[in-house]
C-alpha cells in the first residue's frame, strides 16, 4: 500500500476539524506505519458485559479486553501486559462492536501508535499498535474513546516494563524485591452503567460531569471484602521485599495511608535513581502519613515490614471538587499487609 | 443598562484575542498596569453563552501580566461592573486592593517578587467572583536566571536547588536533551479553570450568594484552559505547545478554580519544577520527579519542563519514520475525565490541548 493511502480516513491525512474532534472522529484500520519484526505480541479483544456481584448483592457491570488469542481470564482488571525492556511490542486491539482504541498510558510512541481519536484514528476492527518499551516501570494502558465513560467502565489493565533480565528489580540496578502486588484502585457509579457506549459524543447531555460513586475497590474486589481478599491483602514472609505497584484508576482524589514505612522508587513508570536523570531520587512516606495521588498517577512502593504482624492500609477517595470523602463518607477501602 | 463584551472563540481563535501581553508599561525599575473589570457574555464550546466578570487589559481579555523580579508596579484597577470587586496575588505582600466600588478604580503599588508564576484574583466573595472568570497569571521574569554556570533558568539564582541547575544544564548538552538549551521565550501559560452557569445566572440575576454555600453547590459544566475548550483550545495559538526536538518548553500551570485535575500529557513526561508551599510561596523542587500525570489542586501554580526529546517509546529501528510525517502531535488532558465534557457531554470538548513535535531537530540557524 501507498504510503498516503495507509493514512486515509485518519488524522495524519485529513483535516482536523470540530466534528473530527469529537462527534464525528476518525475511524480507521490501517496496517501499522514503519512496522517492525514484534520481539512480543498481545492480541486484545473488547468484551462488554462482565457483572461484577458487590457485597450488597447487586451487580456492577463493567466492559474490559481480555485475551484474543489465548484462554480468556474472564477476570477484571483487564490482563496484565508484561514486557521486557528493550522489546519491540505488538499490542493489537480487536473492537468487535463499535470502535475502540488502546492507549499505553505513560508509553510513549508515535501519534498512530498513541490511540487517540483525534489526532490518529479509533478503531472499528483491529489495529497493531507498536513501540518499544524503553523505560522499566509501571503504565497502564486503558480504550480513549469516550474516556470519560470508557475508562470509568473498566476498559483498562496494568502495563509493566520489566529490566531485560526479567522481574524481580524493578530496573537494571535498581531496587530488588520478593513479593510484588498491583493495586488498581477505583470507584464506581451505578448510573453511569445505563449509559450507552457513545453517550454524549454528539451533543446531548448525559451527565457525564456528574460522578457520584457508590462502590469502591482495589483490584477487583469491593470495599469492605477488600480486607480478606486476596486481590487486594498482600502477603509476605519476613525480611521479603514487597514492592507495591499503585495505580489510581478512580476518579476521586485517592489518599492512602499505610501502617508501615515505605519508599517510593518509582513514579509514571520511571525508576527514581536511575542513571540518566540524576535530578530525581527515592523518597520516603513514614508509616501514618497519608499522600495523595489524583488520576492515573503510579507510585511504585518498596515495603521492607520490620517483623512479622499486619500492617493496615487505608485508602479513602475523596470527592475532587469538596474534597470529602465520597458517598457520605463511606468512599473507603481497607486491606492490609500481612507478614508471617 | 448594562453593556457588556461578548466573546465568541469558536470563528475568532487565532485572532489576538486573549492572553495576550501588553499590559504593563515599563520605564527603567517602575511599571504600571491598568486592568478593567467587566462583564461579559462567553460562548461556551457547544454555542452556550454564559455570563462572565473577567480582567481586560489594553489589547483583550484574560491579560497575562509581566514583570520582572523587583520591579516596582503601581497597579490600577477599574471596575466596569454594577459590583464591587476587588484584586489580590497570593502569596505577594502589597499586592491587595480592597473594595473597588462600581465605576471606580483604585491602585495599589507593590514590588515583583522573586522570578516565578503567580496567580491573580478578585479575592471579593470568594470563591465566587474568582470562578465567575475573575482570575490571570502573573509572571516574573527572574532578575539573576543563571545557574553558577551560567544557564539560564525560570528561577532566581537563590531559588535554584541543585538538580533544577542539573537539569537545565543538561538540556542541550547531553545525549538525552540534544539541541538547545531552555530560552525565556520557550513558555505556555495554562490557566485552569471550571464554570457553573447555574452560579453565573444567579451572580448575572443579582441573587446574593452566600459564599460558604458554593463549593458543596458547585457542579461545573464546562472546564477550560485559558478560557477555552475541547477543539478551541487545542487550537489556540498561545496554548498549544509548539517546537522541535531539542527546543525544550516551560509550562506555567494553574488552576484557579474548585476542582483538582489531574493533567496527563501524551508523548513527553514532563519534570515537576516547582508548586507552592502552605503559605502560597513559591516552591523549587529539588527532586526533579518525571510525570506523565500530575496533580492541580485549587490555587496550584506548577511550573512543568516538557523537554521536547524523542518520545522515548518510538523504536529506534524505525526512526526518523519512513511512512508516519512530523508533526507528530499529541493531547495534554486532564485525567479525572468528567473534566473532558462539554455541557454534560461532548467529550473531548473539555480541558484538554494539543502540542506537537515539528521535527527531529531545531532547523539550522534557527
Amino acid at each position: 500500500m501507498a504510503d498516503d493511502d495507509i493514512f486515509a480516513g485518519t488524522a495524519q491525512a485529513e483535516e482536523l476539524t470540530f466534528a473530527t474532534f469529537g462527534c464525528d472522529v476518525f475511524q480507521a484500520n490501517p496496517p501499522t506505519p514503519d512496522r517492525l519484526e514484534p520481539d512480543i505480541r498481545f492480541e486484545l479483544g473488547v468484551r462488554h458485559g462482565l457483572k461484577l456481584p458487590t457485597p450488597d448483592f447487586r451487580e456492577i457491570e463493567v466492559w474490559r479486553f481480555d485475551w484474543e488469542d489465548r484462554p480468556r481470564t474472564n477476570a477484571w482488571p483487564s490482563p496484565t501486559l508484561r514486557m521486557r525492556q528493550g522489546q519491540v511490542v505488538h499490542s493489537t486491539i480487536h473492537s468487535r462492536s463499535n470502535t475502540h482504541t488502546i492507549h499505553h498510558h505513560g508509553i510513549e510512541p508515535t501519534p498512530v501508535n498513541d490511540g487517540v481519536g483525534h489526532t490518529s484514528f479509533e478503531v472499528s476492527g483491529r489495529y497493531t499498535y507498536q513501540f518499544q518499551a524503553n523505560e522499566p516501570g509501571t503504565y497502564f494502558y486503558h480504550c480513549h474513546k469516550n474516556t470519560v465513560l470508557h475508562f470509568e467502565m473498566g476498559m483498562y489493565g496494568f502495563l509493566i516494563v520489566d529490566p531485560p533480565e526479567g522481574p524481580g528489580a524493578l530496573f537494571s540496578g535498581g531496587p530488588r524485591y520478593d513479593v510484588e502486588k498491583l493495586w488498581a484502585v477505583d470507584d464506581f457509579d451505578p448510573r453511569w452503567r445505563e449509559l450507552d457506549d457513545q453517550a454524549g459524543l454528539c451533543g446531548e447531555d448525559a451527565g457525564l460531569n456528574l460522578f457520584n460513586p457508590k462502590y469502591f475497590g482495589v483490584s477487583g474486589a469491593f470495599a469492605p471484602n477488600t480486607n480478606t481478599d486476596p486481590r487486594a491483602v498482600v502477603r509476605a514472609r519476613g525480611g521479603e521485599r514487597i514492592l507495591i505497584r499503585l495505580l489510581n484508576g478512580s476518579y476521586s482524589v485517592l489518599r492512602t495511608t499505610l501502617g508501615v514505612d515505605a519508599m517510593v522508587v518509582g513514579v509514571d513508570g520511571r525508576g527514581l535513581g536511575r542513571t540518566g536523570a540524576p535530578w530525581s531520587r527515592p523518597f520516603a512516606i513514614p508509616a501514618g502519613q497519608p499522600f495523595e495521588l489524583t488520576t492515573a498517577q503510579r507510585y511504585d512502593l518498596l515495603i521492607t515490614p520490620p517483623h512479622a504482624g499486619e500492617y493496615p492500609v487505608r485508602f479513602e477517595f475523596l470527592n475532587w471538587i469538596t474534597r470529602a470523602v465520597q458517598d457520605r463518607g463511606r468512599g473507603v477501602a481497607l486491606t492490609r499487609i500481612i507478614v508471617t | 443598562m448594562k453593556r457588556r463584551h461578548f466573546l465568541q472563540y469558536g470563528a475568532a481563535w487565532g485572532a489576538a484575542l486573549a492572553l495576550t501581553g501588553g499590559a504593563v508599561a515599563q520605564t527603567g525599575n517602575a511599571a504600571r498596569v491598568a486592568l478593567t473589570i467587566e462583564p461579559a457574555d462567553v460562548e461556551m464550546i457547544d454555542g452556550v453563552s454564559v455570563f462572565m466578570l473577567l480582567f481586560f487589559g489594553p489589547n483583550g481579555a484574560r491579560p497575562v501580566l509581566r514583570a520582572t523580579e523587583g520591579d516596582v508596579i503601581t497597579l490600577t484597577v477599574r471596575n466596569n461592573d454594577a459590583r464591587t470587586h476587588g484584586f489580590a496575588i497570593p502569596g505577594v505582600a502589597g499586592a491587595t486592593i480592597g473594595a473597588i466600588q462600581p465605576g471606580r478604580e483604585r491602585s495599589a503599588t507593590f514590588t515583583a517578587p522573586r522570578g516565578g508564576t503567580y496567580l491573580y484574583i478578585d479575592p471579593t466573595l470568594a470563591p465566587v467572583n474568582r470562578l465567575l472568570g475573575l482570575h490571570g497569571a502573573f509572571v516574573v521574569a527572574p532578575r539573576h536566571p543563571a545557574t553558577p554556570v551560567g544557564v539560564v533558568t525560570p528561577f532566581s539564582r537563590d531559588a535554584q536547588t541543585t538538580n533544577v541547575r542539573t537539569l537545565f544544564e543538561a538540556l542541550g548538552a547531553s545525549e538525552r536533551f540534544p539541541g538547545h538549551r531552555w530560552t525565556p521565550d520557550r513558555e505556555r501559560v495554562w490557566m485552569f479553570s471550571q464554570t457553573d452557569p447555574a452560579l453565573n445566572v444567579r451572580v448575572d440575576a443579582g441573587a446574593t450568594i452566600d459564599p460558604r454555600t458554593v463549593v458543596a453547590n458547585f457542579a461545573p459544566r464546562y472546564f477550560t484552559l485559558n478560557g477555552r475548550s475541547g477543539f478551541d483550545s487545542s487550537h489556540d495559538p498561545a496554548t498549544r505547545a509548539s517546537g522541535y526536538i531539542g527546543e525544550p518548553l516551560l509550562l506555567r500551570v494553574l488552576n484557579a478554580g474548585l476542582a483538582t485535575h489531574s493533567p496527563h500529557i501524551h508523548g513527553n513526561h514532563v519534570m515537576e519544577l516547582s508548586g507552592v508551599g502552605p503559605d502560597g510561596a513559591q516552591v523549587v523542587r529539588d527532586n526533579t520527579l518525571e510525570r506523565d500525570s500530575w496533580t492541580m489542586a485549587p490555587f496550584d501554580r506548577k511550573d512543568m519542563l516538557l523537554p521536547f526529546e524523542r518520545p522515548p517509546d518510538i523504536p529506534p529501528a524505525a526512526y526518523p519514520m519512513r511512512q508516519e510525517q512530523f508533526p507528530l502531535r499529541y493531547p495534554m488532558h486532564c485525567h479525572i475525565e468528567m473534566s473532558q465534557t462539554a455541557g454534560g457531554g461532548n467529550y473531548p470538548q473539555g480541558l484538554i490541548t494539543d502540542w506537537e513535535i515539528l521535527g527531529p531537530s531545531p532547523p539550522a540557524g534557527g
